[in-house]
C-alpha cells in the first residue's frame, strides 16, 4: 500500500541555484523527433504512423467517432457493454479461445467507450503482429456477442455500478452533469444504472456496434516496429471490411441552464466532496491556448495553482483542488474538484470562489503567465515515452483535427499568447457567478439551491 | 575537458561498473559515500524519469508515532538551506516536468519526470534536499493539517479504506505492518517537527538511498552528475539490516465482518502469510507464477471457473507481492454474481483451491504462465517508470540488481512441482485472516 503526496507552493520567484559546473558539463542528449508519416491504403484507411524500432514492438490507437452520447436515453451504458463485449470472442473463436490466443502472444486488446467516441487500443510484440492483426480485424468485423458473455458482462458492469454508486466524487460529479447537462446525453452515465442495463438486450448490443463501427468514423494512430508499406497492407486487412457509413443520431449542442446552482448531496461521513463547472471556450477557438494558461494559473497547475496554495498550503483545508478544461463535440466546459473536511466544507467554497473572484478582478502577472507557458511548452515530451502513450497522442491530435505538424507549431501557439488574449479570456470565461457546485456530504452551512438524494443504483 | 570529467568519476566511484544483459540492461555502480546508482538508458522519447529511494518507511516509524515517514515525505517539499518551501516542484513545473512522491511501509521514494536535458538541476535539487531539510513551523503545522484531510479522504470516508485498515491490523497485530502508512489519526495529531527531523537525520543520507535514471542518458554524464551533487554529501549512518522482525503471533481473529451504510457492493477477501523473495526466492519465485495461472486476468483458473463456468462470481482476483522487507502476503478477492451468497462463495473458493492443490497443475499451463512472465519484461521497457520503480524498489528493499536483471532465467527455472508445493503451503499457512464488507441492512442488528 502506498501513498502519493500532493504538496503545494508558496509563490516564490527564487533564484535558481545552478552551479557554473552543471552549465559547463551538461549536455543534451534529445535527437529529431521521428516523423509523423501519414498513411493510407488502397481502401482509403487513413493513419497516421510513427516508424520506431527501439523496442520490437507496435502500439495501435485508433477510435470511432459517437460514444456513451449515442446511448438511446433508457439503455444507458450500451455503449460501455458492446466495447466490452468486443474483446469476447469473434468469427470462429468463443471467448475462452479468443481470451487464450490473445494472452498465449502476449497481446494487448481492450476497447472502451468515451463521451465521444468508442475507442480501441492495441499492442503486441513484433514477432506476434500478424495474429494480433488478425485477432482485432475478427473482433470489428465478425464479433461474436454470445448470450452467456452478454450475462456475464453485464453482471459485471452492474457490479461496477455498485463499487461506483459508494464513492462520493463520483456522486459530485454525476450530480453536476445532471443538472447542467439536463435533456442532452452529455448527462448520461457511462456504466448505466442497474435498472437501465436490465432494459439493455443482446439485439441492442449488436445494432449499436454495426451503427458505430465504420469506416468514416474512423481514425488510426500507429506507433512502433512496423514499416510503412506493412501497415498499408494491415489496415485493408483490419479495417477495409468495415462498412462506409455510421449510423446514430445527429445530437444537439449543449444549452447551458440559464442560471447557476449549488446542489448539496447528504451522505454521512466526516469529509464533503465538491464538484464544480461552466462554460468554456471550444478547442477550435484560436483563445483555446489563453485559457489554458489561465486554468494553469488558477487551478491546474497542480502545485503551483493558485487555489493550491490557497486552500491546501496555506489552508491545510484538503489534500488537493484541481481544475481542467474538457472539450467534448457539443460543449467545452471548466470544471473542479476538491475534498475537505465537512466541518471546513463552507469555508472552503468561500475560498474556492473568493481565489476565482479574485483572479477574475485582477488577472494574472505576467511572471504567472510566463511560468504557465513555460511548463506547458515544456511537458509536451512527457506525453511521448512510450509506444503506446505516443499512439494515444497522435491518435488525440487527430480527434482535434491539429494536423501532423501541431508537434512543432504548439510551441508557437503557446508563446504567442499575449496579456491581453489571457485577460479577455479571464473576463468572458473565469467568472465564478458562471459556476455550479455539486457538494457531497454534509450541508450545514453551504447554501444549497437544490438539497437532493444520492444515486442510489 | 575530458580529464576534469574522468577526475570526477575516478575520486567518487567505488566501485567498477556492472553490465547486465537481461531485462532492463541498466547499470549500476556505488559512490564513494555508499549511495547506489542504477541507469537505463532509454532513447525513445527526450525524457527521462529521476528517482531517489529511501530505505525507510512507515514500518521504522517508532512506537506510538505513526505516520511520521509518510509526513516527512510531505515535508520533503518545504524549505532548506539553499531551496524556499516549493521551489523543488516550482522549478520541475518551470520545466514542464512532473514530481511527486510516495511512502510504502519498507521505502520512501521520490521522483521526477522531465525534458532529458535538465537531469543537473533535477540531480543538485534532490541532492540539495537528502541533507539540508530546514523546514518552519507553522508549515509542519499546516501539513499535518494537510496529512490529516488525506487520512480522511483515503480512509475514514471510504469503507474500503476503513475495512483494509482494519484487515491488516487483525492479520499483523503488533507488528510494525499491522499500523497505518498514513498514521493513527490520534498520533499524527501529536507528531512535531522535532519527530521529523530525528528521523530525517537518521535516516535521509547516500548510504541508506538509491538513485535510479532512466530515459535518454548516457551513463557517463548521469555518473559525472551525481559524483558531483549526492558524492559530495557525507554517508550518513548506513543502516546495518533491513530486516523486520517476523510475524510472532497468529490473528486473534481469523475472520471479520465490517457493515457500512456507504457500502453498495459486498466482497470477501483472505488475506494468507507468504515467503518473500528476501527470505526465501524460489519459494517466492513459484508463488508469483502460481497467482500468474490463478489470476492471469480472463485467462486465469479463477476466472475461468467462477466468472465463466460457475457464475458465481462477477469478479475475481489474486494479489502477491513478494518484494517486501518483512512477511510477504498473499490475498484472494472475490466479489458474488448478483444473487449469490458470499459465503457460499468464500467457501467454494477454498474447495477449489484444495482440488487443485491435489490434482497439481500440468506442464503446459505452467509454460504458458511463464511464457506471458517473460514476454511482460519487453512491454516493462516501453516505460520509463517501470525500471526505475522495479529495480529502485528491489535495491531499497536490500535485494541485488541481479535479482531483477536475471529474472527471466529465475522464471524459467521455476517447475510444475515447486508451484504444486507453493499452493499447498499457502493452503496449510495457519496464518490467515478472511474479511468480509458488507451493506447495511436496513433495520438490522450486525
Amino acid at each position: 500500500m502506498k501513498y502519493s503526496s500532493l504538496f503545494v507552493i508558496p509563490a516564490k520567484a527564487g533564484i535558481p541555484f545552478i552551479f557554473l559546473f552543471f552549465f559547463l558539463f551538461s549536455s543534451s542528449f534529445a535527437q529529431a523527433a521521428a516523423p509523423i508519416q501519414q498513411v493510407v491504403s488502397s481502401q482509403g484507411v487513413r493513419a497516421w504512423l510513427i516508424e520506431d524500432y527501439t523496442l520490437p514492438l507496435i502500439s495501435m490507437s485508433f477510435s470511432f467517432r459517437g460514444g456513451v452520447e449515442m446511448d438511446p436515453q433508457e439503455k444507458q451504458g450500451l455503449s460501455t457493454l458492446t466495447a466490452a463485449l468486443l474483446t469476447q470472442g469473434a468469427g470462429p473463436y468463443d471467448a475462452k479461445t479468443f481470451q487464450d490466443r490473445l494472452a498465449s502472444s502476449s497481446i494487448q486488446l481492450s476497447f472502451g467507450a468515451g463521451r465521444d467516441e468508442m475507442a480501441g487500443a492495441l499492442k503486441t510484440l513484433r514477432s506476434t503482429r500478424g495474429e494480433a492483426f488478425s485477432l482485432l480485424s475478427l473482433a470489428l468485423t465478425q464479433p461474436r456477442f454470445d448470450k452467456s458473455d452478454f450475462t456475464r458482462l453485464r453482471d459485471q458492469q452492474s457490479t461496477s455500478v455498485r463499487f461506483r454508486l459508494s464513492n462520493p466524487s463520483w456522486q459530485a460529479r454525476y450530480a453536476l452533469f445532471s443538472f447542467l447537462f439536463e435533456g442532452h446525453p452529455y448527462s448520461f452515465r457511462s456504466l448505466g444504472s442497474a435498472s437501465s442495463l436490465s432494459l439493455i438486450s443482446l439485439e441492442d448490443v449488436k445494432i449499436f456496434a454495426k451503427e458505430r463501427l465504420a469506416k468514416e468514423n474512423l481514425l488510426i494512430a500507429v506507433v512502433g516496429a512496423i514499416s510503412k508499406k506493412e501497415l498499408v497492407r494491415r489496415l485493408d486487412a483490419v479495417f477495409g471490411d468495415l462498412p462506409e457509413k455510421a449510423g446514430g443520431p445527429d445530437l444537439p449542442l449543449v444549452a447551458w441552464p440559464k442560471e447557476t446552482k449549488t446542489i448539496c448531496l447528504k451522505r454521512e461521513g466526516a469529509q464533503t466532496n465538491i464538484f464544480f463547472g461552466g462554460p468554456m471556450l471550444s478547442r477550435q477557438d484560436p483563445d483555446w491556448y489563453a485559457a489554458l494558461i489561465a486554468n494553469y494559473i488558477l487551478g491546474g497547475g497542480g502545485f503551483e495553482s493558485r487555489l493550491m496554495k490557497a486552500v491546501r498550503e496555506r489552508g491545510g483545508m484538503s489534500y488537493g483542488i484541481s481544475t481542467f478544461l474538457a472539450s467534448m463535440d457539443k460543449v467545452s466546459m471548466i470544471a473542479g474538484s476538491v475534498a475537505t473536511d465537512t466541518a471546513v466544507a463552507a469555508e472552503t467554497l468561500a475560498l474556492v470562489k473568493k481565489v476565482w473572484h479574485d483572479f477574475y478582478e485582477n488577472g494574472a502577472s505576467a511572471e504567472e503567465i510566463a511560468a504557465a507557458k513555460s511548463y506547458l511548452i515544456g511537458s509536451w515530451p512527457l506525453n511521448m515515452t512510450s509506444t503506446d502513450s505516443m499512439a494515444s497522442t497522435l491518435l488525440s491530435l487527430q480527434q482535434e483535427e491539429l494536423g501532423p505538424d501541431y508537434r512543432d507549431k504548439r510551441e508557437s501557439f503557446l508563446k504567442n499568447v499575449t496579456r491581453v488574449d489571457i485577460k479577455r479570456v479571464i473576463k468572458k470565461y473565469f467568472n465564478p457567478a458562471m459556476l455550479s457546485f455539486a457538494t457531497v456530504g454534509g450541508t450545514k452551512k453551504l447554501s444549497c439551491d437544490l438539497l437532493q438524494d444520492e444515486a442510489k443504483e | 575537458m575530458r580529464h576534469l570529467l574522468s577526475w570526477v568519476t575516478f575520486f567518487f566511484l567505488l566501485s567498477v561498473p556492472n553490465s547486465h544483459a537481461a531485462v532492463f540492461h541498466s547499470q549500476s555502480f556505488t559512490l564513494a559515500n555508499g549511495m547506489q546508482i542504477v541507469v537505463v538508458p532509454n532513447t525513445l522519447s527526450d525524457a527521462l524519469v529521476q528517482m531517489v529511494w529511501y530505505k525507510v518507511g512507515a514500518a521504522d516509524d517508532p512506537s506510538g508515532a505513526s505516520g511520521v515517514a509518510h509526513y516527512l515525505e510531505h515535508m520533503m517539499f518545504k524549505r532548506t538551506e539553499k531551496l524556499e518551501s516549493g521551489e523543488f516542484s516550482a522549478q520541475i513545473a518551470a520545466l514542464g516536468g512532473q514530481n511527486n512522491a510516495f511512502t510504502g511501509y519498507d521505502t520512501t521514494a521520490y521522483h521526477v519526470s522531465v525534458s532529458a536535458k535538465h537531469l543537473a538541476l533535477v540531480m543538485q535539487m534532490e541532492a540539495e534536499r537528502m541533507r539540508s531539510l530546514n523546514p518552519a513551523v507553522a508549515e509542519a503545522v499546516t501539513e499535518r493539517n494537510v496529512v490529516l484531510s488525506e487520512r480522511q479522504e483515503r480512509t475514514e470516508n471510504n469503507p474500503i479504506g476503513l475495512f483494509y485498515e482494519k484487515l491488516r491490523t487483525t492479520f499483523f497485530a503488533e507488528h510494525p505492518y499491522g499500523r497505518p502508512v498514513i498514521g493513527w489519526r490520534k498520533e499524527i495529531e501529536k507528531l512535531d517537527l522535532e519527530n521529523l527531523k530525528v528521523f530525517y537525520n537518521q535516516f535521509y543520507a547516500p548510504s541508506n538511498a538509491v538513485l535510479v535514471v532512466s530515459g535518454n542518458v548516457n551513463v557517463a554524464d548521469v555518473l559525472r552528475l551525481a559524483a558531483g551533487t549526492f558524492g559530495r554529501l557525507a554517508a550518513g549512518e548506513k543502516r546495518t539490516s533491513l530486516s523486520l522482525p517476523p510475524v510472532m503471533k497468529l490473528p486473534a481473529k481469523q475472520s471479520i465482518v465490517m457493515r457500512d451504510a456507504r457500502v453498495k457492493q459486498a466482497f470477501w477477501t483472505k488475506q494468507i502469510l507468504a515467503p518473500s523473495y528476501r527470505e526465501a526466492p524460489q519459494k517466492a519465485l513459484a508463488t508469483g507464477v502460481l497467482l500468474e495461472i490463478l489470476a492471469g486476468g480472463e485467462v486465469g483458473l479463477l476466472y475461468r471457473h467462477f466468472v465463466m463456468d460457475k457464475k458465481s462470481a462477477s469478479g475475481i482476483d489474486a494479489r502477491f507481492d513478494s518484494d517486501t522487507r518483512g512477511p510477504s502476503v498473499f490475498s484472494l478477492i472475490a466479489v458474488p454474481s448478483l444473487d449469490n451468497d458470499l459465503a457460499v462463495l468464500a467457501k467454494d473458493i477454498e474447495a477449489y483451491l484444495h482440488k487443485l492443490a491435489q490434482k497439481g497443475f500440468s506442464q503446459a499451463s505452467v509454460d504458458a504462465a511463464k511464457k506471458r512472465f517473460l514476454d511482460s519484461a519487453v512491454f516493462a521497457r516501453d516505460r520509463l517508470m517501470a525500471p526505475a520503480q522495479i529495480l529502485g524498489e528491489s535495491l531499497a528493499i536490500g535485494l541485488r540488481i541481479e535479482d531483477v536483471e536475471s529474472w527471466p532465467s529465475h522464471i524459467r527455472a521455476v517447475t510444475p512441482a515447486q508451484i504444486d508445493a507453493a499452493l499447498r503451503s499457502l493452503l496449510a499457512q495457519k496464518h490467515t485472516v478472511s474479511g468480509m464488507l458488507l451493506p447495511k441492512i436496513k433495520g438490522g442488528a450486525l
